[in-house]
């Protein structure tokens, strides 16, 4: 051990910008194993709940679809909206909660001390990945998946009407959902608390205002955040449901803004609390 | 160099700190002392930006913390060492904070050697002893290779060695021009390595002077004699005017204060009494502190004499 250091830096006198917060962030995001193992989970969950769903669904697909009744080949991508969606909110939850309960937060604020820009390089960041992998998660789905339902000839094609709309409109709601997480996250600075929340406003909350009566349930049922933002992963006969749901694109529009609200609201407090 | 000015925080109807003004200045270590709860930690984090003054403000080298251009090229700093993701290496943790400042990441090897962390860093630091977590700390406030540096307890979990070479980097440190701020509840460390001293209680900077100064004025010399006639020796000093104090669990000691040690051995020797032992006695920091602070530590411990409650015990 030296009790020295070295002299003056020799890069003294440069300003930081953005950039430097994004490498740093993405530094940060890809050194912890959470981070690799939510996606693994993310992509495996998900492509083998679609599996096993169809192998056990496609019987009674095939029947119905026989017997005239209303199909949905959307059945293909259920595994993204069960293992997917929870991954995705999880891991935006992580990104941030992460920071606030091992206290690593105040170091990164010692270093990046415009918290704002913290906040949008994670969100990039977050944005990108989990689209990226969602995508190829939504396309691992849809092909295993469509293996059952192709061997009662009853399988899903890319020219299906919506087929394409709902890979990508996937990959869009889990990187969208990765946000919604990722707000929460900073918002209430707790892992636990982030996660409950937001899971079952998504699962549960979503579902329930249902039986609030009249238009004003109606209403409140279409603007959820996973009722809104998850219609564009539907095609075949559950994206016919106008009445219930808003149009796909309509719908994500929404959650897309509803995202971008709390985010706001997350950057405000960020920046006005102590760390 | 670190300016406050009127610095305040308050927390509810609470003032945790009370328009602190002090200036710490470059090429010195400078010691930030203060009971438990007085306000250090507060402080130190309105220095780094993290906590908001409710009114007044600080600066580093003139700037707010939030207007540096680099903040890890200005200012190190040490506030918790266990505030670090577990779940990352050593290496990546000074990686991502050397990339977020375009720090070259040759720098976190030199730091991560100037530390002794070559064997572990690339390892989780979750299952890091006390004494890593604060090396890690250390290398991560050095890596901007910064002017200002701020320490917070930066001994604490140390070994003797990792004491001795804490101290000697604050002062190779300073001597190199940088401003060093550093608080600790080790009186007898503050004293061998501070050449400052700003006191803090109850929110408000009690002092601000050289360490010398604080002591010399906070507590005074006294002269140490012990001898077989005890019981003579109390009387004839007290008689000649001086002020005796007889320690309670010695065996004939006194302290007296007020004259020198030449004084006391004449009138032992002119009265034919023996001497076995007869020093004068430097106060040390601690007595100074705890007769400066004695009025505004938050928590008494349930003590009659004056030990060591109220300093800071983390």
């Amino acid at each position: 051990m030296s009790a020295t250091t070295t002299a003056a830096n020799p890069t003294a006198g440069y300003r930081t910008g953005f950039g430097d917060v994004v490498a740093g962030e993405w530094l940060k995001l890809r050194t912890v194993r959470s981070t690799f193992w939510t996606l693994v989970t993310l992509f495996a969950g998900s492509s083998a709940i679609s599996l096993l769903i169809c192998l056990a669904a496609a019987d009674e697909f095939a029947k119905d679809k026989a017997a005239g009744k209303p199909d949905s080949g959307d059945i293909v991508l259920v595994g993204l909206l069960f293992v997917g969606q929870i991954a995705a909110y999880v891991l935006g939850v992580m990104t941030i909660s992460a920071e606030y309960s091992t206290g690593g937060i105040r170091t990164s604020l010692t270093a990046v001390p415009r918290r704002v820009e913290i906040l949008v390089a994670k969100a990039i960041l977050l944005a990108v990945i989990v689209f990226v992998v969602g995508l190829a998660t939504a396309f691992a789905c849809f092909s295993l998946g469509d293996i059952p339902l192709r061997a009662k000839n009853v399988g899903v094609s890319m020219s299906d009407a919506g087929a394409t709309r709902a890979i990508f409109g996937s990959a869009l709601y889990l990187s969208g959902l990765s946000i919604f997480g990722l707000a929460l996250g900073f918002l209430l600075r707790h892992t636990a608390g982030a996660i409950t929340i937001g899971l079952s406003l998504i699962f549960i909350i979503g579902g329930l205002t249902q039986l609030i009566p009249g238009s004003f349930g109606k209403w409140l049922y279409k603007v959820m955040p996973g009722n809104a933002g998850g219609g564009i992963t539907q095609f075949g006969e559950t994206a016919k449901n106008a009445e219930k749901v808003f149009a796909p694109w309509t719908g994500f529009t929404v959650f897309v803004l509803e995202v971008l609200m709390l985010l706001i609201v997350g950057a405000i407090l960020f920046e006005k609390r102590d760390a | 160099m670190i300016r406050a000015a009127g610095l305040t925080k308050r927390y509810g109807d609470q003032l945790a700190v009370d328009h602190a003004d002090f200036t710490v200045e470059p090429g010195t270590v400078t010691g930030f002392l203060g009971p438990n709860g007085a306000g250090k930690s507060t402080t130190m984090r309105m220095i780094l930006g993290l906590d908001y003054p409710t009114s007044g403000g600080v600066t580093v080298d003139g700037k707010p913390y939030r207007a540096l251009p680099a903040p890890l090229r200005e200012v190190g700093s040490l506030l918790d060492a266990k505030a670090v993701h577990g779940g990352r290496s050593a290496y990546n943790h000074l990686a991502y904070l050397a990339k977020s400042n375009r720090i070259p990441l040759k720098r976190v090897d030199d730091v991560i050697g100037l530390v002794g962390l070559e064997q572990v860093a690339k390892k989780r630091s979750k299952n890091f002893s006390l004494g890593m977590g604060q090396r890690l700390g250390i290398a991560a406030a050095l890596l901007g290779d910064p002017g200002t540096l701020l320490f917070d307890e930066p001994v604490n979990g140390l070994d003797p060695e990792g004491i001795l070479w804490v101290r000697n980097l604050m002062k190779s440190l300073a001597a190199q021009g940088r401003t060093v701020f550093v608080s600790s509840h080790l009186m007898s460390e503050m004293a061998l390595t501070a050449d400052r001293v700003i006191v803090i209680g109850r929110g408000q900077i009690k002092a601000d002077t050289t360490m010398r100064d604080f002591i010399g004025q906070n507590a005074t010399t006294h002269v140490r004699v012990r001898s077989p006639h005890a019981g003579k020796l109390h009387e004839l000093m007290t008689g000649s005017g001086w002020r005796v104090e007889a320690l309670p669990d010695d065996d004939g000691a006194l302290q007296v204060f007020g004259v020198t040690s030449d004084a006391v051995g004449d009138l032992a020797g002119q009265n034919g009494l023996w001497v076995h032992e007869l020093a004068v006695v430097q106060p040390s920091l601690e007595e100074a502190f705890m007769s400066m602070t004695a009025d505004s530590v938050e928590y008494h411990a349930g003590m009659p004499a004056a030990g060591p409650a109220g300093v800071e015990a983390r």
